[in-house]
């Protein structure tokens, strides 16, 4: 028995993230009693609690103290509850900052996912050099932010840019890419497309690789166009592993800082202040550290991922009924 | 089988690729450019007037930071591996209570802002005398790829035959038996992809090593950089040159990998 | 029995481990050792491209030496070293000297981290006022600064003679404006310089702000309008590029390089690029709007001490600062930063004997303010924050230069009210 079978039944395997077990294979254990469960992820469970628990408990606290500088060294702040949140929601920044992460992460999660399905599926085939070329997809990820950050921002320049000098050889004018508000975010957005492709590439890429042959074979004998089979068979058997890469990439998206900052610190004029970047502002960009506002900024970011995850384990639960 | 491997889809690869790493070409160029070329408007598609002073710093000075960095990465690595692999073991193949909030909480455990979690470290390596330890570093690193490595070794083993498992536990194969003989083996795939993943996290990483590993001994090429930029003035062909460098050795280790991430998944294990 | 694939992973997993722990052991431990005398003391810099066996690291251990210790020294980027010394602080394992960037001094003197000079025993009688006002919070003065840089215009000597223009008249906006016009006409470029988002901004816009008479304390003053018009004025005439909206002072440097631009706002740091070019250079003090020199705002690191528990460290620590302090001690790190005008009469004299082409330098800093002065102390970071957006806000295009600053004063003022 193989995956050929029954396609629509359940996810083939794949090295990829997707749904976590489903409750029916209950009986399929290997002998082990509930502790020898609990010692293979005892390591995790303790790594967990040392190194994630305890940032972010004292991000919580950072943010419902009132933590300036003079009480951050003396260590005697004095709690506001819930006043920093207050403070920021109704701030004059908060509109456009969450605007602008909207626009940011949408915008980059939407043509990474498309540019990296696309490209996955090209090279699905294999062909000639086909391993290398996908290898060499990889090298953006080597390199510290602060170089291909500068590489953007380089090329990007609206005087000395390669980028201009390409497009005004073909009669275009003067785009002040990362000088003007009104393309700025849209040149943030495209370093964080570039640098974001790679992760789709190679985790769609693995998807695509379980999705067994003889279906397409199958329906190439059957009469179906590439077109058709992609929509038909890639697509859907697909589905698992485009939702959790969107929602690791919108986790990953969010909390964006270092390509935005080396190209632009948030400017002009706010136009590519996303939240995180307020919060890394408020935090470290200015000679006064507010500390309380960008973690409380910060906890924003991390309930906002928060609901996506729920809306991906409601989506996981209905598709494993189904 | 039919031969399918059209020339016309490896002109196309190319210049995909090339289009990909035109920024990194870019890098390449200022690297050779001399400091008086680097704004000249308009831009030299390649360094005309070539100056190899960027790299004359690199190989002066970052070798044994690249040597640094190779260790935190593949340490990094083995770490990962050895802390997600098992958990994912548990959860995924030993049924393991709350597995399903276990993989939850590792995607809350991701959503915390790097500078977030490196001002915690600060707090807890000071405590713990481990600031400016290589350790300590690995195991900073190693936090951004273990939620990531989790899900993924998950994923990967749900989704193992379960003949395999219980043809195991029938020639009497305990649970960690059957892990290191039956389960790792077959996960070597994902295994490989975590491992991608981890060092290139970890290689890149610039926010740990400057919170934490400011003084050490041995400084990673993310922090060997900042020798080149000073208060007021930057030496970029010399900060690209060791991009350049560090690039290299990485770029090779990415392409030989490659090639065991491409495979098929249970390679044949279970026959019809 | 481990399967070969496994056996090979697990072999390097115990190689690295240990290879780490022994990198853990051997590698430098953190803050100073309990006893004073012989002993280990702290320092931390933002100079990290003055590494280990560079004159100035040399120069810090000799300091040390002559005090009896060893100085175990780390370098931070100007970004980083505020904040690291909070966590430091909070966590009382502050080092035993800081250089600390001017603005940021009275942020870690309002937290109580920092020891007085008085505390340490320092005579900063002979330190020049102007440059000793940055350091001071509350009529307490907090260090000692080490050099103090500033800005001034540099020029293209060849592109000012070929479009006519005498850089001696340039004394005045207008006069300035003029030779622009006169240089863009020529069919080169105008000036260049930073207005980037982040200090550095604010940095170079404060010569034109002060010296339109304009003040920090009311961001939307006439006068203030009146250099934020003529900023923008030149971006739209394109007497400056439009890149100057995300210049540092580095990247203005740059382009002033490429030889193609006749004047750059600048700092000493960049006499002896100058120098090198291919073309002739020369440098002006930056005019103020009607006549005279405007005020620029000083650069430049304080050397200051950091509270310890142990008091006792105190003394050595003084020696320390003592020996970086002496008017032979500022003329070499003067020497050594290209250039730090020292912060003393003594200082300067000697300086300019060794180097007589930098006496409009040396008159640029006397005339010059520090940013934290007049008792802004730890407001000035809010205001700072608010004039470059403001700046950025008008040469962008987003807003007008008046609606600009009236925001920048709103936010400025609810930011600092009751501090």
């Amino acid at each position: 028995m193989t995956i050929n079978a029954a396609p629509a039944v359940r996810p083939a395997p794949d090295p990829t993230p997707a749904a976590p077990p489903p409750r029916r294979a209950k009986s399929g254990g290997t002998g082990g009693s509930r502790w020898v469960a609990v010692a293979f992820a005892a390591p995790l469970l303790a790594y967990l609690l040392a190194f994630y628990a305890y940032p972010l408990i004292r991000s919580i606290d950072l943010s419902i103290h009132d933590y300036n500088v003079r009480a951050f060294v003396q260590g005697n702040a004095e709690f506001v509850g819930l006043k920093n949140y207050i403070d920021v929601i109704s701030s004059s920044l908060f509109g456009q900052a969450a605007w602008n992460t909207v626009v940011f992460v949408f915008g980059s999660l939407i043509f990474q996912y498309v540019l990296g399905l696309a490209l996955a599926v090209f090279f699905r085939g294999n062909f000639r050099l086909s391993g290398i070329l996908r290898a060499l997809f990889l090298v953006p990820w080597l390199l510290p932010l602060i170089v291909s950050g500068s590489a953007w921002a380089w090329m990007l320049n609206s005087d000395n840019g390669i980028v201009n000098s390409f497009l005004q050889a073909f009669g275009i004018g003067q785009i002040n890419w990362l000088t003007s508000p009104d393309t700025s975010m849209i040149a943030v957005i495209i370093a964080n497309i570039w640098l974001g492709i790679p992760f789709n590439l190679v985790i769609l890429y693995s998807g695509l690789q379980n999705i067994s042959a003889d279906l397409y074979e199958a329906a190439a004998l059957d009469g179906a166009g590439p077109w058709r089979q992609f929509w038909s068979i890639t697509f859907p058997l697909l589905r698992p592993v485009s939702a959790i890469t969107l929602l690791l990439g919108l986790v990953y998206t969010l909390k964006v800082v270092d390509i935005i900052w080396i190209m632009t610190s948030g400017g002009p004029a706010n136009s590519t202040t996303t939240l995180a970047i307020w919060s890394y502002r408020e935090a470290f960009g200015t000679g006064q550290p507010d500390l309380s506002p960008a973690a409380a900024v910060g906890n924003i970011l991390i309930v906002i991922a928060l609901i996506f995850g729920f809306i991906y384990l409601r989506m996981q639960r209905r598709q494993e009924q189904s | 089988m039919t031969a399918r491997r059209p020339w016309w889809k490896t002109a196309l690869g190319v210049v995909f690729t090339a289009l990909m790493l035109f920024p990194v070409y870019w890098m390449v160029n200022v690297s050779f450019t001399k400091t008086a070329d680097l704004r000249v408007s308009p831009p030299h598609l390649f360094p005309v007037d070539p100056t190899l002073d960027g790299y004359a710093e690199v190989l002066r000075q970052q070798l044994p930071n690249l040597g640094t960095s190779l260790l935190i990465g593949l340490g990094t690595v083995a770490l990962t591996v050895v802390i997600a692999a098992p958990a994912a073991y548990a959860i995924a193949l030993l049924n393991l209570r709350g597995g399903r909030t276990l993989n939850f909480v590792l995607l809350v455990a991701q959503m915390i802002p790097g500078v977030v979690m490196a001002m915690g470290f600060y707090a807890i390596y000071v405590r713990l005398g481990m600031l400016n330890s290589v350790w300590g570093l690995i195991l900073a690193d190693s936090t951004v790829a273990v939620p990531f490595g989790v899900l993924l070794f998950t994923a990967f083993m749900s989704g193992l035959p379960r003949e395999l498992l219980q043809a195991a536990k029938i020639d009497g194969a305990n649970a960690w038996r059957t892990f290191t003989s039956v389960v790792m083996p077959l996960s070597r795939n994902s295994a490989i992809t975590v491992a991608l993943f981890a060092f290139l996290w970890a290689w890149s990483d610039f926010v740990f090593a400057s919170t934490l590993a400011r003084n050490s001994a041995l400084k990673p090429v993310t922090l060997g950089i900042y020798s080149y930029i000073g208060n007021n003035t930057t030496q970029w062909n010399a900060i690209m040159a060791t991009a350049v460098v560090a690039s290299i050795p990485a770029a090779i280790l990415l392409v030989v990998a490659q090639r065991y991430v491409a495979a098929g998944v249970t390679a044949g294990a279970v026959k019809d | 029995m481990l399967s070969t694939k496994l056996r090979k992973p697990l072999a390097l997993a115990v190689t690295v481990v240990a290879l780490g722990a022994l990198a853990g052991c051997s590698s430098s431990g953190d803050a100073g050792s309990t006893d004073a005398a012989g002993g280990t003391y702290t320092w931390w810099d933002p100079y990290p491209q003055h590494e280990e066996g560079s004159d100035w690291a040399k120069r810090v251990q000799a300091c040390g030496t002559d005090a009896g210790v060893t100085i175990e020294r780390t370098a931070y980027d100007t970004t980083s070293l505020t904040n690291q010394a909070l966590l430091a602080a909070q966590e009382g394992t502050s080092p035993d000297v800081i250089l600390l960037d001017n603005p940021a001094v009275s942020t870690l003197a309002d937290t109580g981290m920092l020891t007085t000079t008085d505390e340490l025993g320092l005579d900063t009688s002979k330190v020049d006022a102007n440059l000793l006002a940055a350091g001071e919070l509350d009529s307490k003065d907090y260090g000692v600064p080490v050099g103090a840089n500033t800005l001034a215009l540099y020029y293209n000597a060849d592109i000012l003679a070929a479009a006519g223009v005498d850089p001696a008249g340039i004394t005045s906006w207008a006069s300035l404006t003029d030779a622009l016009s006169k240089v863009t006409a020529a069919g080169k470029k105008g000036i260049t310089f930073a207005g980037i988002n982040t200090e550095e901004g604010s940095f170079q816009f404060l010569p034109w702000f002060w010296g339109a008479g304009a003040d920090l304390t009311k961001l939307d003053s006439p006068e203030a309008v009146s250099a934020l018009t003529l900023w923008t004025d030149w971006v739209n005439k394109g007497y400056a590029p439009q890149s100057v909206i995300g210049n540092s002072q580095n990247t203005s440097w740059e382009e002033f390089i490429t030889g193609d631009f006749a004047f750059a706002e600048n700092g000493t740091w960049q006499v002896n690029s100058a120098a090198e070019q291919p073309f002739k250079t020369g440098v002006i003090e930056l005019p103020a709007v009607d006549s005279g020199v405007a005020p620029a705002p000083t650069g430049g690191e304080f050397i200051t001490a950091p509270v310890q528990k142990d008091t006792a460290r105190y003394e050595t620590t003084k020696k320390i600062v003592d020996c970086m302090t002496t008017p032979e001690g500022f003329v070499e790190t003067a020497n050594t930063f290209a250039y730090y005008i020292p912060p003393t009469s003594d200082g300067q004299d000697q300086l300019l004997e060794q180097h007589p082409d930098l006496d409009t330098w040396v008159s640029a800093v006397k005339a010059a303010k520090g940013r934290t002065s007049d008792n802004l102390g730890t407001n000035y970071p809010l205001i700072s924050e608010q004039l470059w957006t403001a700046v950025q806000s008008s040469l962008s295009g987003a807003s007008s230069p008046k609606d600009a600053l009236a925001a920048a004063q709103k936010a400025a003022a609810s930011a600092t009210e009751g501090k």
